[in-house]
C-alpha cells in the first residue's frame, strides 16, 4: 500500500513538475523569490595572477604534490605522473608570482615580497640549480616535489627580482639593483665563474653574483642549455658557458667561464631580447631586426658557406626580408619562431613546425596560416602577440590572451589531453587571460590573470 | 506583386521556399497552420474554375434519347467543401526554432520541402541576437523559470564581457576541428584548418563561430552569436555560463534569429503579410537568392562559406 502511495505521489509530483516546464508562456509568480538572498561573489584584484601547470609531474617540476597520509608509508592517494590538462597551481594562489622560468625538469618562480625568500624552486635538483635543501645535514635532496624557497645572499632585502631564466642544470636570477645571481652546474662556465673540474655540484651552496658587466647594469638574462646570455642597459650582449656549437658567439668554440661580449654584427646594435632554449640563439634589436648565432645544423642561422656552427652573431635581415618589423622571437631545439608587428607567425628549421604533417623542414621563414590562431571573418582582429619555444614544442599567445600550442607532445606537455603530437596550433584550455608561457623540456607553465 | 486571374494558376506557383518571421511564443506548427489556412482562404477567394456539369441522357431507350447538361452538385463548393484545403499542401521547416525564439524561419511549400531538406543538410550558419539579464539565475535558464539565485552585478563592465566572450568563442576552435570528421593528424585536416572555419560533418554538437557583445546597459546585455547545430536551450545556457564567468548570475530574456545562411531579416515576411500575394512574392525573392548563391545548398567543401 505504501509503495502504491509513493507511486501515486511521484506521479502527481511529475505532473506538477511538467506544468512548470520551460514551455510555460507566462512567468510563474513565486513569492519566495523576494526572500532570496543576494549573493556577492568574490572578485579578483587587478594584481591577482594565476599559475597553470601541465606536463610531466614525476620530476616534481609542476610543484603539485599531494602529501602522504601520516599512517604508514602508503603510496600517494591520488598519485599522478602526468598532468594532461592545465592544472591551477596552489603556489600561485598563495603568493604573488611575478616571474617564472622552466629548466630541464625543474621550475623556478619569483614572488613579490620584501623578505629573504623571493625565489622558489621545485623539481630536479641534482646540481643544486634550485638551491640547497637538506632535511638531514649532509644529505641534500636531489628532487623537490613542492616549491621550496631558494636561499640567495641578497645585499638588500628591498631588491626586486626582475628576471629569471633556467637552463639544463643552472638558474640565473636577475635583480634590479644587485645584478645576476647564478646557481647550479658550472661545468662549462655557464654560471659565469671559474670552472673547477673537481667541483661537486650536488649539495652546493654557491650563489655566484655578477653585479655588472662592462660597468653596465644587466637588464635581461637568458639561459640556453649550458650557456647564459646577458643583456646590459645599452643593449650589449654578454655570454658565458658551453661554446662547442658557437652558442656563446665569441668567435671560438671554447667554453667561456667569465661573461664576455658577443662578437659579430650585434656589437653596434641595441639588443632588447635574446632567445635560446638549446644551442641556437636569436637576438632582436630595438628596430625589430633579427640576429642569430650558435647551432645551425637545421638551417636556423643560415650561412652562405653551409657552416653548421656559427660562432659569431650574424644579421638575419636579408633572411627575414619581407616579414617586416619583428615583435617577438623564440628559438627551439631545431627550429626558430618569430612573430611580426602584424601578428603573423613565421617558423623555420626542422621538426614539427606547425605547417602540417608533410612539412618537416623549412629553409626560409614560413608563415603559419593566421586562421589557425583564430583569425577569421568573425574575429578579424585576432593577432599573435608573444611566442615561446621548448625543445620540441611551440607556443603562441594572442592579443585575447588565448594560448595556442603545437609540436612534439612529450609527456603531455602540450596540455591537449592526450600524448599525440600536434601538427598545427591548437588552443589550450586555460581558463584565464594568458600573460606569459614558459616551456621546459616536458612541462609547460603559464602565468595568467583571471578575467574578472 | 503578381495578380492571379484564377486559383489554379496561383496554386501551381506555390512551389518553393519562403522565409517568414516567426514571432516569439508561437510554435512552428501554429505558424505552418496559419500560413496554410491563409493560403487556402486566399486561393478560395480567387475566381474558381467553371463548375463541372453532369451529363444526363434521358428518354426512352427505344427512341432517340436527349443529352442534357445539368449542374453537378458533387462539384459544387457548397456541397463538397472549399476547393483548397490545408491537406492539399505539403509544408516543412528547414531548421527548428524553439517556442520562445523569434526570427528568420525557412518553410518549404509543396516542391519546396526538398529544398528545406537540402538546407538542413547543408548546415548553414545561423546568427542570433540573445538578450540576457544579469543578477538573477533561473532553473530553466530562461525568464519563465523559477528564480534560484540572485547576485550582485555592479562590477560587470563592457570590457570584461568582451574579454570573457572572446575566450568562450576561442574555446570552440577544438570542437570545430573535432566535428569536421577528418583525422586530426592528417594533411587534409591541416589544409582545411589553414583556410579558416570548418563546417561540422554531423549535427551532434553545437559549434560556435563567433560571439560578440553588441549591447550592454547594465543589467541588460545582448550577444550576437554565429553558430551551427545550436538549439534554443543551448543558447540560453550560453547566457548562464557568461553570468557564471562574470562572477554573477544571468538568465536569458529572449532569442532572435537574425540570419540563416543568406536569408536575413530583410526578406522575412511579417505575420501581417502572410497572404497569398506576399508569399508568392517572397518565394520569388528566395529563389533568386538561392540562384545567386547556388553553393549554399550543396557545398563542395567543408570550408564555411556562409
Amino acid at each position: 500500500m505504501n509503495t502504491l502511495r509513493t507511486l501515486l505521489y511521484l506521479r502527481s509530483f511529475r505532473v506538477i513538475h511538467r506544468s512548470s516546464y520551460a514551455t510555460t508562456k507566462k512567468k510563474i509568480h513565486d513569492d519566495s523569490e523576494e526572500d532570496l538572498p543576494i549573493f556577492q561573489y568574490p572578485l579578483s584584484k587587478s594584481s591577482d595572477k594565476r599559475v597553470y601547470v601541465w606536463g610531466l609531474a614525476e620530476t616534481g617540476a609542476l610543484g603539485i604534490h599531494l602529501p602522504r597520509s601520516k599512517r604508514g608509508k602508503k603510496s600517494y592517494k591520488n598519485a599522478f605522473s602526468l598532468a594532461w590538462h592545465p592544472i591551477r597551481s596552489s603556489f600561485g594562489e598563495r603568493f604573488d608570482v611575478t616571474e617564472i622560468a622552466c629548466g630541464y625538469g625543474f621550475t623556478v618562480a619569483s614572488i613579490k615580497t620584501n623578505e629573504q625568500h623571493k625565489v622558489f624552486g621545485t623539481g630536479i635538483n641534482t646540481d643544486s640549480q634550485i638551491g640547497y635543501h637538506a632535511p638531514r645535514i649532509g644529505h641534500p635532496l636531489e628532487m623537490l616535489l613542492s616549491p621550496a624557497p631558494i636561499y640567495i645572499p641578497y645585499k638588500s632585502l628591498e631588491s626586486k627580482i626582475i628576471g629569471l631564466s633556467a637552463g639544463r642544470a643552472h638558474t640565473a636570477v636577475l635583480t634590479d639593483t644587485e645584478g645576476v645571481y647564478t646557481l647550479g652546474n658550472n661545468a662549462y662556465g655557464q654560471c659565469g665563474r671559474k670552472i673547477n673540474k673537481n667541483e661537486e655540484y650536488k649539495g652546493s651552496m654557491v650563489a655566484h653574483r655578477i653585479s655588472t658587466l662592462g660597468k653596465e647594469v644587466i637588464i635581461n638574462v637568458c639561459c640556453g642549455q649550458d650557456h647564459t646570455l646577458f643583456i646590459t642597459e645599452s643593449g650589449k650582449v654578454y655570454a658565458c658557458g658551453w661554446g662547442a656549437d658557437g652558442q656563446t658567439g665569441l668567435g671560438n668554440y671554447e667554453n667561456q667561464s667569465v661573461p664576455a661580449p658577443v662578437k659579430g654584427d650585434i656589437t653596434s646594435e641595441k639588443i632588447v631580447k635574446v632567445a635560446s632554449t638549446v644551442d641556437c640563439v636569436l637576438a632582436l634589436n630595438d628596430k625589430g631586426e633579427l640576429f642569430g648565432w650558435g647551432n645551425s645544423e637545421y638551417g636556423q642561422v643560415p650561412m652562405t658557406t653551409n657552416q653548421q656552427q656559427v660562432n659569431m652573431s650574424y644579421a638575419l635581415v636579408n633572411f627575414t626580408k619581407g616579414i617586416g618589423k619583428i615583435k617577438d622571437i623564440a628559438a627551439g631545439g631545431s627550429f626558430c619562431l618569430i612573430v611580426n608587428e602584424q601578428g603573423d607567425v613565421f617558423v623555420w628549421g626542422y621538426g614539427l613546425l606547425g605547417l602540417g604533417p608533410n612539412v618537416q623542414h623549412a629553409a626560409k621563414p614560413k608563415l603559419i596560416p593566421a586562421p589557425l590562431f583564430g583569425r577569421n571573418e568573425f574575429n578579424p582582429e585576432c593577432v599573435v602577440d608573444k611566442v615561446a619555444c621548448g625543445i620540441g614544442h611551440l607556443a603562441a599567445i594572442t592579443n585575447n590572451g588565448d594560448l595556442y600550442m603545437w609540436g612534439r607532445n612529450r609527456h603531455g606537455c602540450l596540455g591537449l589531453g592526450h600524448s599525440k603530437d600536434q601538427n598545427f596550433p591548437l588552443r589550450v584550455a586555460v581558463g584565464a587571460h594568458v600573460l606569459k608561457v614558459v616551456c621546459g623540456v616536458d612541462h609547460t607553465i603559464v602565468l595568467s590573470k583571471p578575467f574578472i | 506583386m503578381v495578380k492571379f486571374r484564377n486559383a489554379a494558376a496561383a496554386f501551381k506557383a506555390l512551389n518553393g521556399l519562403i522565409c517568414v518571421y516567426k514571432p516569439a511564443c508561437v510554435p512552428i506548427q501554429q505558424i505552418q497552420h496559419t500560413i496554410l489556412t491563409n493560403l487556402c482562404r486566399d486561393l478560395n477567394v480567387l475566381p474558381d474554375r467553371p463548375h463541372e456539369k453532369r451529363v444526363e441522357i434521358v428518354g426512352p431507350t427505344n427512341a432517340p434519347m436527349t443529352v442534357k447538361l445539368v449542374p453537378n452538385y458533387a462539384d459544387n463548393p457548397l456541397v463538397c467543401g472549399p476547393r483548397y484545403i490545408k491537406e492539399d499542401f505539403r509544408c516543412s521547416w528547414a531548421t527548428h526554432l524553439g517556442l520562445f525564439t523569434s526570427g528568420v524561419l525557412l518553410l518549404g511549400i509543396n516542391q519546396g520541402t526538398k529544398l528545406t531538406y537540402l538546407i538542413n543538410t547543408a548546415r548553414l550558419t545561423r546568427a542570433y541576437k540573445i538578450h540576457g539579464q544579469l543578477g538573477k539565475a533561473t532553473d530553466t535558464y530562461f525568464w519563465n523559470g523559477k528564480t534560484v539565485e540572485k547576485s550582485t552585478y555592479g562590477h560587470v563592465t563592457r570590457e570584461k564581457i568582451d574579454k570573457v566572450v572572446a575566450h568562450m568563442q576561442a574555446a570552440h576552435q577544438k570542437t570545430m576541428f573535432e566535428m569536421s570528421g577528418v583525422h586530426m593528424e592528417s594533411q587534409t585536416m591541416f589544409d582545411l584548418a589553414a583556410q579558416g572555419l570548418i563546417r561540422p560533418a554531423n549535427n551532434n554538437l553545437p559549434v560556435i563561430y563567433g560571439i560578440k557583445c553588441v549591447y550592454f546597459n547594465s543589467p541588460n546585455i545582448t550577444l550576437e552569436i554565429q553558430a551551427i547545430n545550436e538549439y534554443d536551450k543551448y543558447l540560453w545556457t550560453i547566457i548562464h555560463d557568461l553570468g557564471v564567468q562574470l562572477k554573477t548570475s544571468a538568465h536569458c530574456t529572449g532569442v532572435q534569429c537574425i540570419r540563416q545562411g543568406k536569408f536575413d531579416l530583410d526578406i522575412a515576411l511579417l505575420r501581417k503579410h502572410w497572404q497569398l500575394e506576399y508569399i508568392i512574392d517572397n518565394m520569388d525573392q528566395c529563389r533568386r537568392l538561392m540562384e545567386e548563391h547556388s553553393l549554399i545548398l550543396q557545398p563542395k567543401s567543408a570550408i564555411l562559406s556562409v
